[in-house]
């Protein structure tokens, strides 16, 4: 990616009105411009035409003769999945644009998360104790994957985990199951605790109808809901 | 935090208890602030007789403390006119937990149990009533029955359970009274709250007779006069108070109570030690009972924050005294001590420890919150509620969409309808050049949450005992149906009533400790950031 924004994008830009884009309008070169100018972000049809000021059918057709002339992509900018977003081919669509690594084509890929969450909850479950290196390890020596994770994409996925409820943050004490770990270090461990696996412990409150009803704002002691006429309550006591 | 719903539950529960009049009284007390009985008076439309009346069951079951503000001027008529009442939030909801304050004794001294009973079922009694009740039951000989309870109360008032009822009409330095205008004005402002709570601690101090006194009775066995002290301190005091009062005291009746303030405090000592053993295992929480059992007469607040400094060999002494605790080495314990985020420090060769209890109620509350939002709007939510709690500061919606692997065209819906409930906190920020002009900051704003959750506990309590009067209508109803129009036999009734009443009642005392875990077991005063 580097090469294609590094010098040879540079060397193009003098050649390519005369070369490859010798035969473009002035129209198409107007555009073109426009939508190089943004580098790695590309723009949105509209913004093009508000920049541009070219009236809608000649950005079209425009914009049609550049992608055939293979000088500009269409992508997905996942800010506004429904936009016509446009990019100068040289460039790969910047992190705002795709939504960064975890995503493809626009959508999060949840497939390929849930599936490497799973494998780091089950190496961490084996391991009992874990460290963020001790993860990354395991995951590259498995070859369970045929990418490279680097230790940040690895964090990201273990940091999700932990907002999950499915692992829990530690910090070794150098005691125990820690012995192998400096004091200090933070570890992952399996929250398995209180039963059913990554389910928390259902509060007193979350386990009556009112705790989880959306219309307790509405419910009062004498208004249409009331805890008399409650159809929660209702289906709730039904023996 | 005296909350909306909160004074509504106070109300049901002494309409329950008392009537339609007390709890009018009560309620007026309640959303008003202190008044005198002209103005409750005049607020309740009441006859001055009805009110008198409903103060004194108010007083005798102590939801209601009088005092006076100390005169300045000659204005007001005369020092009677200038009594005013004030209603104790915290002991009208402590009705809810009588059973578990009498199972909390139970186990401790079943043979006390009957005598707390009569204690909460009257709210005050002096020891010639309590006498004369356990003869009414037993039918024993007289003596005998003065020796056992005077044994029994002994008991309870070393445990501190018991304790002397406070004075009746503690006068107040002045500047109270700015405060109480002030606030009659802004009646509804959320502050009236923490005003009244300055107030109802400083009446409350002013009540509240010496701790030598408080847990003691002189109790007139034949010819000497015994007297029984709980609290090391003070000691020389008391020496030189008793010649003096004695003479005093003997026709003075010593009225006793119910020490609510212990009891919470065991209750806050339970629900740490269960949630330890929840959240990390039995071994912490062995440790964390005998910590707190070692500690326990020093305690003097419900709300402490840490638990007073122990050494690693008391400690483990402690452990060694309990039963589940015997199978445990000193690394273990020691394990545990570092499990339970134990702060030691070392002075010269000895570790000592202490418990940051604080840390504990926190982490409890946190878990209900998150069970709640886990319930009521799913996985997501639960995630990205998580992060913000965590956080503790401002989050955009993008970040948190990233973090938490929330699709970034559902975050913010998700987000908004946990701030539009009332979960969150949310900010709009506006960049003139930028692309996206504007961004949004969410954050989980803890003193609001708080008040919020709780505010929905005291309506779902509500809720909860309003069904109980509900269904017992209903099955009233039913019973008096004629034969051929009944749909269920007397058996299916009786069943059906009993699983209705056994959930309905199970849910509202889990629901009450949740409630305890947000309302009494937290300085309120830490909770504004």
């Amino acid at each position: 990616m580097s090469r294609l924004q590094g010098p040879s994008s540079h060397k193009r830009k003098q050649p390519e009105p005369n070369s490859a884009s010798g035969s473009l309008t002035e129209h198409e070169r107007i555009l073109y411009h426009v939508i190089k100018s943004k580098q790695n972000m590309g723009i949105w049809t509209r913004d093009m035409k508000w920049e541009t000021k070219l009236p809608d059918y000649v950005v079209v057709k425009s914009l049609k003769s550049l992608q055939a002339k293979k000088l500009i992509k269409e992508v997905v900018n996942v800010q506004n999945k429904g936009r016509k977003h446009y990019i100068a081919a040289e460039f790969e669509p910047s992190k705002e644009i795709t939504g960064g690594t975890w995503y493809a084509g626009g959508n999060l890929d949840t497939e390929f998360i849930n599936f490497l969450q799973k494998h780091c909850v089950k190496i961490i479950y084996e391991q009992k104790v874990a460290t963020l290196e001790g993860i990354l390890d395991t995951i590259r020596r498995s070859r369970a994957f045929n990418v490279e994770f680097t230790p940040q994409q690895i964090e990201e996925i273990v940091n999700a985990l932990v907002l999950d409820n499915e692992i829990t943050e530690v910090e070794s004490n150098g005691m125990g199951e820690f012995d192998s770990i400096p004091v200090g270090t933070v570890c992952y461990m399996c929250t398995n605790k209180g039963g059913r696996k990554g389910e928390p412990k259902i509060g007193a409150m979350a386990s009556i109808p009112c705790g989880v009803c959306p219309q307790i704002s509405l419910c009062t002691p004498d208004g249409i809901i009331s805890p008399q006429t409650c159809v929660h309550f209702t289906k709730w006591l039904d023996f | 935090m005296v909350t909306q719903y909160g004074i509504k539950l106070g109300v049901h529960l002494m309409t329950n208890q008392f009537g339609n009049i007390v709890a009018k009284v009560c309620e007026s007390l309640l959303r008003r602030g202190p008044l005198t009985l002209q103005l409750i008076v005049r607020f309740t439309e009441l006859t001055p007789q009805q009110v008198k009346s409903s103060l004194l069951i108010l007083i005798q079951h102590n939801c209601v403390q009088a005092f006076s503000l100390e005169q300045q001027d000659g204005l007001e008529d005369g020092p009677k006119a200038n009594t005013q009442y004030l209603a104790l939030f915290n002991n009208i909801l402590h009705r809810m937990r009588f059973s578990k304050f009498l199972k909390i004794v139970s186990s401790e001294f079943d043979e006390c149990k009957e005598l707390l009973e009569g204690l909460l079922q009257h709210g005050r009694l002096t020891l010639k009533q309590m006498v004369e009740r356990e003869r009414e039951k037993s039918s024993k000989k007289d003596g005998n029955c003065e020796d056992i309870v005077q044994e029994n109360l002994l008991k309870l008032l070393a445990a501190r359970y018991v304790e002397r009822c406070p004075i009746h009409e503690p006068v107040l330095a002045t500047p109270v009274k700015d405060e109480t205008t002030a606030k009659r004005r802004g009646a509804k402002s959320s502050k009236r709250n923490e005003e009244s709570e300055t107030i109802e601690q400083r009446v409350l101090g002013a009540a509240a007779p010496m701790d030598a006194q408080r847990f003691s009775i002189i109790t007139n066995t034949g010819s000497n006069v015994s007297r029984e002290t709980s609290v090391g301190e003070k000691r020389k005091y008391d020496a030189l108070e008793l010649d003096r009062e004695s003479a005093v005291e003997e026709e003075e009746v010593v009225l006793l109570r119910a020490n609510f303030e212990e009891f919470m405090c065991r209750l806050r000592h339970k629900a740490c030690i269960e949630n330890v053993r929840t959240r990390l295992d039995d071994g912490a929480s062995i440790v964390l009972r005998a910590m707190l059992e070692a500690v326990r007469s020093l305690e003097k607040r419900v709300k402490t924050e840490k638990s007073v400094p122990l050494s690693l060999n008391t400690i483990f002494e402690e452990v060694m005294n309990s039963e589940e605790g015997r199978g445990m080495t000193l690394d273990r314990v020691r394990a545990s001590l570092v499990q339970l985020g134990c702060s030691s420090s070392a002075r010269g060769t000895d570790e000592s420890y202490s418990i940051d209890l604080k840390k504990i109620v926190e982490l409890a509350q946190n878990d209900e919150v998150e069970s709640i939002v886990l319930k009521r709007y799913g996985r997501n939510a639960y995630k990205m509620f998580r992060l913000l709690s965590k956080t503790g500061c401002l989050v955009e919606t993008e970040k948190i969409s990233d973090t938490t692997f929330v699709e970034k065209k559902e975050a913010p819906k998700m987000l908004f309808k946990l701030w539009s409930d009332g979960y969150l906190h949310m900010e709009k920020i506006t960049v003139a050049a930028a692309r996206q002009s504007q961004f949004l900051l969410w954050k989980v704003n803890k003193p609001s949450l708080q008040e919020h959750v709780l505010d929905e506990m005291f309506h779902a309590a509500l809720n909860l005992s309003k069904r109980v009067a509900y269904e017992r209508e209903k099955e009233k109803e039913l019973i008096n149906l004629p034969a051929d129009k009944q749909v269920m036999s007397r058996e299916e009734r009786h069943k059906r009533r009993r699983n209705v009443a056994f959930v309905l009642e199970s849910s509202l005392r889990e629901l009450d400790d949740a409630v305890m875990l947000f309302h009494d077991f937290e300085e309120p005063s830490l909770l504004k950031a």
